[in-house]
């Protein structure tokens, strides 16, 4: 029973860690998309019309 | 290496990553669920080997993702295209996660099995000084004050650094070792019962497409990094300074305000709008522009 707590966390660390890392590239990218857009004032993805 | 660099470009548009995020989730819910509660517990072990599931294939994507640092930064080097470091970049930050990640999970199994959570062990003490490295080619990266610099150093250390993946690997077989010695990666049939090697295989697998996925979206990351830290006036600063005209649209800033007008002011020492949210860093200019 003593074992299962140390497996309980390896698991744990293993999806905390990946989803951890995944919510900081989301952060990063919210990030520099917010940059581009203040800077160039255009949003990503915005095509000029003809 | 061009194969590989398209690999990454096609694996980064939204469709795909959604797709691999998916099956990433259900590979790693699937592995979970095998080694957890399906594969019975090691005969010696007990339920603690059950950490074996995830610890080796953490450990397989470290030098998977070392390995590619290494080949981008050889690419970089012979080729100078600026994509390659962003590969390396991507991968040594992933590469990081998952080396910590083996030596946290392989602290929690040798506590009970060892009786210890660290000892100088050849094997811990290899995979260490890898991280080590590792993160000095991160912590390099952010020293170096212009991209091509950080580039040419970042490429070296990537190099020169992947020597120690080899002695990581076969430092069980040369030194004498608390680690247990391979039981896949090695010569002859595998040492393991046939349902842990399939549940360790499905591990190594959804391991794998984790790896894949964070590149991708890390690949992103970078270029959108990349585009943020040019020189204003190489972000389409003609296009910004020109009068909107009817019917064009206004952009679409998420939480941003746009631009009062097109003629959009920008400081003089470094050319930041001055709409730029507070919490966005101040841009890098080159010095060619300041």
């Amino acid at each position: 029973m003593h074992d299962v707590g140390y497996v309980a966390a390896g698991y744990t660390a293993t999806f905390a860690a990946l989803a951890g890392y995944r919510w900081h590239l989301a952060v990063r990218t919210r990030r520099a998309r917010r940059y581009v857009t203040a800077v160039t004032g255009r949003a990503r993805g915005w095509r000029r019309r003809p | 290496m061009r194969c590989l660099y398209r690999a990454f470009t096609v694996l980064g548009s939204y469709r795909a990553q959604r797709v691999m995020g998916v099956a990433t989730l259900a590979g790693l819910a699937a592995t979970a669920i095998l080694g957890l509660f399906v594969v019975p517990p090691d005969a010696t072990q007990g339920n603690v080997q059950r950490l074996m599931y995830v610890h080796v294939p953490a450990a397989w994507v470290t030098f998977l993702a070392f390995g590619v640092v290494f080949i981008a930064s050889a690419a970089y080097l012979k080729t100078g295209r600026i994509h390659w470091d962003r590969v390396a970049a991507a991968s040594a930050e992933i590469g990081v996660l998952f080396c910590a990640l083996t030596i946290v999970l392989g602290s929690l199994w040798g506590r009970p099995v060892w009786g210890t959570w660290w000892t100088w062990d050849p094997r811990l003490t290899t995979t260490a000084v890898l991280l080590l490295i590792y993160v000095g080619y991160l912590s390099l990266r952010k020293v170096a004050d212009s991209p091509v610099r950080r580039a040419k150093w970042a490429a070296v250390v990537g190099i020169v650094g992947f020597v120690d993946v080899p002695i990581v690997h076969q430092s069980v077989v040369w030194w004498r070792s608390l680690h247990q010695q391979a039981t896949v990666l090695r010569l002859g049939a595998p040492t393991i019962a046939g349902s842990m090697l399939a549940t360790l295989l499905l591990g190594f697998v959804a391991f794998s497409l984790a790896y894949g996925y964070l590149m991708a979206v890390r690949m992103r990351v970078g270029r959108l990094e990349d585009r943020s830290a040019v020189p204003v006036s190489s972000l389409s600063a003609p296009r910004a300074r020109r009068p909107r005209s009817a019917g064009v649209p206004p952009p679409a800033s998420a939480g941003v305000p746009p631009p009062a007008s097109a003629d959009v002011p920008l400081s003089a020492s470094a050319g930041v709008p001055s709409s730029m949210p507070a919490d966005v860093p101040a841009p890098v200019v080159s010095d060619s522009h300041a």
